[in-house]
């Protein structure tokens, strides 16, 4: 129990701290990248020796970022810009923007106007991406993020460092899965703040010293006996959960996370990469080409997104999904209707908490919360 | 008879006849598509496919004051106020939504392409998903360099041609090469005859409103194959070629100050954008549609890196040369920014490119908040003091060049 | 029998009393909140009531906003839980509770039994609660009071299209200013805070019976208004303010009644 308690907090430590962790990263004399989201193949930065940092936004007020964005764009973005504007990211070698969405699309060109000191390694996913020529054209990205890269740190990615980075992000996703699973099953030893956190911590870390760490907590989890009090169970729902204030009402009311469809977790580590499919590179753009379930992505099959929700909801014995509704995501805001309409069909209840990086006053979602988490509960008697 | 219409009631005839044909060809039994407004117009039209466009469908509604309510129809479907107007009217007519402004066939199928908005795919895919019907996307990545990459090119054509595949079988026709030489030729023909008119801008006092041109944006956006736009927008090149030598405009006020207009316009409030512009004598002689739809392209690998190039779908450096070159071709004394809560790609390097413009053009650059569809989101009160703010540093300016 | 439901919000206090048939019994209505007097002079007014001494409430439960803070209580519950068996019980028909508040705006869908099956919130947005209206008359000058009784003598229908509260709030001075009839303005402000709520209840889909509770609820020009956007009668119980602790009163009836677990 202590040993769990003291890699917890551990974690927790990491994720609250990015800026010494980058301190610590470059004093041991390694280089960092910057991550934005969504789906970074930073694998490839990982093979060229630095440590991926991912930048998804922070909490605290959108000042200088208020210069390139207007007020209706999701935080994510502004205060990634926000990041960038305040110093917090010098000493970064460079950031890797993807522009998936219609804000990234305005963000990269905002970022490398705010900051042409920093080098940025554009990224622009295909979104017919399963077929052939999809995955032909992830492949020359990727090989153009490569040599990018390879100028940056002046060496020369190797297929071969390139596959043994796959296999160290494999093992990661691997273990953060496991962990979402425990963190399920456990929710008085991993309250809903450590779990974001243990998840969090990911992006401030060398994945193979994260993974070492997670191996430890998950073995410990599997120890333990059955917790006494498993609490309500639920499924997540979002691009972002990491609020303190927003994951207290959690603990509180006896939420449960069970499983996530949320972009900073589950989404961002449910895909492996084929590793036997020769090419590193096309390896990568298959990984990319299997990616689905998600708003952000363009997808061919109308009702899947739907029903695999309902079935993660079902598989993982929760009883409801909380929605956590980024402000100004649009991708996510038209996805809503339809998703919400197919869990209603399913009879799973769910609730819409809107949410957002400057959002400091709780009190409506946690009035929402609890009574979400008492209707879960009355519903069963 | 019809040699005696003036230009813009030709172009009015020929979009209502796109939406006839559209009526027309449901009627038969025909598959009719809804496109986005960029996707490859030649392709459906080389299959004879008839095809309405939402976001032209949704303008129209808005400007016949039917925005709020269908926006708020589509709100009580679930969808956030946050989202695209021109999506949640869309979304609402493709519902059932009663809607007398503007009447369009529900769709058989869908021509989706992202080159202007990724907001596209998901509204597109929920109008699939509501009415079971296929869903065609050409997916058009966001460009950070000036030049499309040939790998981008090639990844476009390929969806080019697995479209072109997929509406084989939904139109029972199939695809010949000299068809599409043909329209693309007269796709060709109606994007330099539209640049030609558009150019007439240039000319002082302009023979146009620049307003004009979003009417006339139309028939760029949903006839741009036919011929009959060609010539139409021949006849509204020579026409503009007349008003100059007798002196005449469209543009009936004072032409006191000539700025960009920039962003789409609101239309269900196109008086009350008007009217301080009229009332102060400031004609709009550049709006950023001219270059965003003239383009002239030889073969399909030209018109893949042709439809590359959108409004939101190029960098920065590109977006601000098109509007560089615009307002000095156009002799711009101020630029009006909308900052469209429609639109987050346009509007979200609109500040960054609202400083270069003032650092390179040497012009003020006044900004305002509105919407293109939704009412809701715009304060009469709020732009005309954004105007009056405007007119004065134009003034200003003005008085201290000729002082000078 | 007697059970105790008391809802401590955090302006006012109220307590509602139930015999075992459900009955109400007592009730009483104070103002101040948790940690405020409120709380026991409410008990007091709903004990004189009923006329019965403390000693004899065989259970109580508390809701609302204050309701930790309360002692002598054997389980809380939350609010939206509460309006719902509440609303169910004022109208055993109910099974869409509107509740616009002060500052937000719920939709409740309620269950045969009074249980919430789901609902729906208000976004950060100001319009569409009574906040709106708060700021309206504070920028006009006149009381809702006043507003609602100009209202019933409007004429024409014009609308406020803005969204924002604060666009709206300088449309409607524009309007005034370019010589709108106030009445008219009135009955539109009106129709705009409920045209917002409609929006979100056809967001869970409006069934009959519909009740409408909350502060708002007293408001004829939005109920009205509501009922017209909805196309359904909205029903409206003179006790809709103690629709919170009467459903609190009748969970804690429930497992006096039957062997259903409590919640703590």
């Amino acid at each position: 129990m202590n040993e769990i308690t003291e890699l917890l907090s551990e974690m927790s430590d990491i994720a609250q701290n990015p800026d010494m962790r980058l301190a610590a990263c470059l004093a041991e004399g390694r280089k960092a990248v910057g991550v934005f989201p969504y789906y970074v193949p930073e694998e490839i930065a990982y093979a060229a020796g630095f440590v991926p940092f991912g930048i998804w936004g922070m909490q605290g007020s959108v000042r200088e970022a208020g210069r390139y964005f207007p007020a209706f764009y999701c935080t994510v973005a502004r205060m990634g810009l926000e990041l960038a504007l305040s110093g917090k990211i010098d000493k970064l070698s460079a950031v890797i923007m993807p522009s998936v969405c219609d804000t990234l699309r305005p963000f990269s060109q905002n970022f490398k106007s705010a900051r042409p000191d920093i080098p940025m390694v554009f990224l622009a996913h295909p979104q017919n991406r399963k077929e052939d020529f999809g995955i032909a054209y992830t492949v020359c990205e990727y090989r153009r993020v490569k040599a990018e890269l390879e100028g940056i740190a002046g060496v020369k990615i190797t297929d071969e460092s390139l596959a043994d980075a796959i296999c160290v992000y494999n093992e990661n996703r691997a273990a953060r899965r496991e962990f979402v699973r425990l963190a399920g099953l456990y929710p008085s030893t991993v309250s809903a703040l450590r779990r974001a956190e243990v998840l969090k911590s990911a992006y401030f870390m060398d994945k193979s010293e994260h993974t070492r760490l997670l191996l430890r907590i998950n073995a410990a989890l599997c120890a333990l006996p059955h917790d006494p009090q498993p609490g309500v169970k639920v499924v997540t729902s979002g691009i972002i959960a990491d609020n303190a204030n927003l994951l207290d009402i959690f603990d509180r009311y006896g939420i449960t996370v069970a499983a996530d469809d949320v972009a900073h977790e589950s989404r961002s580590f449910r895909v492996d990469t084929p590793i036997k499919s020769g090419d590193p590179l096309t390896a990568l753009a298959r990984q990319f080409s299997e990616q689905s379930d998600d708003p952000l992505l363009y997808e061919p099959d109308l009702d899947r997104r739907g029903r695999r929700l309902v079935d993660l909801v079902l598989n993982c014995g929760a009883r409801g999904v909380i929605f956590i509704m980024m402000q100004f995501c649009d991708p996510e805001e038209l996805d809503y209707p339809n998703i919400k309409k197919t869990l209603d069909r399913a009879s799973v209840p769910s609730v819409m908490i809107g949410y957002d990086q400057q959002m400091r006053d709780f009190g409506q979602a946690g009035t929402s919360l609890e009574a979400f988490s008492d209707m879960l509960r009355t519903r069963l008697q | 008879m019809s040699e005696n219409k003036q230009a813009r009631t030709v172009l009015r005839e020929i979009v209502d006849s796109v939406y006839r044909r559209a009526w027309e060809a449901k009627e038969r039994g025909e598959p009719v598509g809804w496109s986005s407004s960029k996707f490859p117009a030649e392709i459906a039209e080389t299959l004879g496919l008839a095809v309405c466009y939402p976001e032209n469908q949704a303008a129209a509604i808005a400007a016949k004051h039917g925005g709020q309510r269908m926006c708020e129809y589509a709100e009580s479907m679930g969808f956030s106020n946050d989202i695209c107007a021109y999506a949640r009217i869309s979304l609402a007519y493709a519902d059932g939504a009663p809607c007398e402004e503007k009447p369009v066939p529900q769709p058989d199928f869908l021509l989706c392409c992202n080159n202007i908005c990724n907001c596209m795919t998901k509204w597109y895919e929920n109008i699939a998903r509501m009415r079971g019907i296929p869903l065609i996307m050409v997916d058009i990545p966001f460009n950070n360099t000036v030049d499309v990459p040939d790998e981008r090119v090639a990844y476009v054509r390929a969806q080019f041609e697995a479209a072109i595949t997929k509406l084989e079988t939904i139109s029972g026709k199939k695809w010949d090469n000299k068809r599409f030489d043909e329209v693309c030729a007269n796709a060709n023909r109606s994007a330099a005859a539209w640049l030609k008119a558009c150019a007439y801008c240039a000319v002082k006092p302009s023979p146009l409103s620049g307003f004009d041109l979003f009417n006339h944006m139309a028939n760029i956006v949903t006839a741009r194959c036919k011929p009959e736009t060609a010539a139409a927008f021949e006849q509204l090149a020579a026409e503009y070629e007349q008003s100059v030598k007798s002196g005449e405009s469209t543009w009936h006020y004072d032409e006191n100050y000539r700025i960009m207009f920039e962003g789409i316009p609101c239309w269900p409030v196109l008086g009350s954008l008007f009217k301080p512009l009229k009332d102060s004598g400031a004609n709009t002689t550049a709006v950023v549609y001219a270059p965003a739809f003239g383009f002239v392209y030889n073969g399909i690998d030209e018109m893949a890196r042709a439809y590359c190039k959108a409004p939101n779908s190029v960098c920065i450096e590109a977006g601000v040369a098109w509007r560089e070159d615009l307002c000095r071709e156009n002799g711009v004394d101020g630029i009006l920014v909308h900052y469209n809560r429609s639109c987050k790609p346009w509007s979200g390097y609109m500040f960054e490119m609202e400083r270069r413009w003032r650092e390179r053009l040497g012009v003020p650059v006044v900004g305002f908040d509105g919407d293109q569809a939704d009412p809701r989101n715009f304060s009469e009160a709020q732009y005309q003091t954004r105007v009056e703010g405007l007119v004065e540093l134009m003034a200003a300016a003005n008085a201290a060049n000729s002082a000078q | 029998m007697f059970v105790l439901g008391t809802d401590i919000g955090s302006t006012t206090s109220k307590c509602v009393i139930i015999d075992e048939t459900g009955e109400i019994k007592g009730k009483g209505l104070a103002p101040g909140g948790a940690g405020s007097d409120g709380p026991y002079k409410a008990l007091d007014m709903a004990l004189a009531e009923a006329r019965i001494a403390q000693k004899s409430l065989s259970r109580t439960i508390s809701t609302g906003y204050g309701r930790n803070l309360v002692d002598k209580k054997d389980g809380t519950l939350s609010e939206l839980v509460c309006h719902a068996l509440g609303a169910h019980a004022l109208f055993p028909d109910t099974r869409t509770v509107i509740d616009i508040g002060g500052q937000d705006a719920k939709i409740l869908r309620v269950g045969e039994k009074g249980r919430l099956e789901s609902f729906v919130m208000n976004d950060k947005c100001a319009a569409g609660t009574g906040r709106f209206l708060e700021n309206i008359s504070r920028a006009l000058n006149v009381r809702i009071e006043d507003m609602t009784a100009f209202a019933e003598l409007a004429e024409n229908k014009i609308d406020i299209s803005s969204t924002c509260a604060v666009f709206a709030e300088s449309e409607i001075v524009s309007q005034l200013a370019h010589g709108a009839n106030k009445n008219d303005v009135f009955s539109a402000v009106f129709r705009s805070v409920a045209s917002r709520a409609a929006s979100l209840a056809n967001r869970i889909g409006v069934m009959r019976d519909t009740v409408m509770t909350g502060g708002v609820a007293k408001n004829e020009g939005v109920r009205k208004a509501l009922e017209e956007e909805l196309n359904v009668r909205i029903y409206v119980s003179p006790l809709a303010q103690y629709a919170g602790a009467l459903g609190a009163a009748v969970y804690a009836l429930e497992p006096l009644t039957n062997d259903r677990g409590k919640i703590q």
